[in-house]
């Protein structure tokens, strides 16, 4: 499935590394740069910035519009953007439409505000049934909607990304938005969750 | 098919909820890709293309055969990195 001039008799590690000292030495990589942005992935740039904008957008109405509006600068207002966040469209749960988001082709996700994307949102599993079987997907991961919910599923794609606005929870009124964030998970913004309000 | 292989996946990525990368490869792969088409060697567009190439043939494998993932989304990454580099002349 790839090009004649791959090594693919090495394991992966073998070969990135082999890439990393070729790219180093010609000047196009620094070690440290590519440190600076594993680093970044793995520890900043993730789903605890999605809860925020989120936890935002529960508490202050005119938040919710603007990122209803146009999702991309209202996350920036928040100091979030960079790679894959150009077009990105906010989808709000109701009582009556529950959001689903995949990507078919491959892994297009809303890096900014959720990070990359899980294992299980890259597998062919998900990617396969997500738009033919949307409500057998959501029972896998333990969501059974009502019949009367319509489910909308989202195909992101390399121009437009998307992430679902979970309902807040009942019971969480006197919350303030840093318990409401806390409260957000990565999978409620994919959509394949809902928000549980904390037992009390 | 499908079912039980999308629950042992969500099982494994709930055991870590914060879990980005499976191996430091990825991790270093990723890397790679990313500050080459932030340094305008290539569009994360084309990069994209090359990957989509490469999960699109492995679909078709398992689509045919009815297997499951085993998570080797960063084998297709790889791949297609190799493969751009390659069109590229950029790792030679």
């Amino acid at each position: 499935m790839s090009g004649n001039h791959n090594t693919d008799d090495s394991g992966p590690a073998t070969r990135v590394k082999a890439l990393e000292a070729i790219l180093t030495e010609k000047g196009l990589v620094d070690p440290a740069a590519l440190d600076a942005i594993v680093d970044a992935y793995e520890t900043r740039v993730g789903p605890r910035n999605g809860a925020r904008v989120l936890a935002k957008a529960w508490t202050d109405p005119a938040y919710r519009q603007r990122l209803l509006a146009d999702a991309t600068s209202a996350v920036a207002e928040l100091g979030f953007a960079g790679p894959e966040g150009g077009h990105l469209v906010a989808v709000e749960n109701t009582d009556r439409i529950h959001n689903l988001v995949v990507c078919t082709l491959c892994s297009c996700y809303p890096w900014p505000v959720l990070g990359l994307p899980p294992v299980w949102y890259k597998s062919f599993a998900y990617r396969s049934r997500a738009v033919s079987d949307p409500r057998g997907v959501l029972e896998d991961f333990g969501l059974k909607l009502p019949r009367e919910v319509e489910v909308r599923v989202w195909d992101s794609s390399a121009e437009i990304r998307y992430v679902v606005i979970p309902q807040r929870p009942k019971g969480t009124a006197k919350m303030s938005e840093d318990e409401l964030a806390a409260i957000v998970t990565r999978d409620s913004m994919v959509g394949v969750a809902k928000v549980e309000a904390p037992r009390g | 098919m499908s079912t039980a292989a999308l629950d042992k996946l969500i099982e494994a990525t709930r055991l870590d909820a914060d879990h980005v990368f499976s191996a430091p490869w990825e991790a270093r792969a990723f890397a790679i890709a990313l500050k080459l088409s932030e340094s305008g060697h290539f569009t994360w567009d084309e990069f994209r293309d090359h990957l989509i190439a490469e999960v699109r043939a492995s679909d078709r494998i398992r689509a045919r055969d009815g297997t499951s993932d085993r998570g080797e989304y960063y084998d297709h990454f790889l791949h297609a990195l190799e493969n751009l580099l390659e069109e590229k002349g950029l790792a030679r």
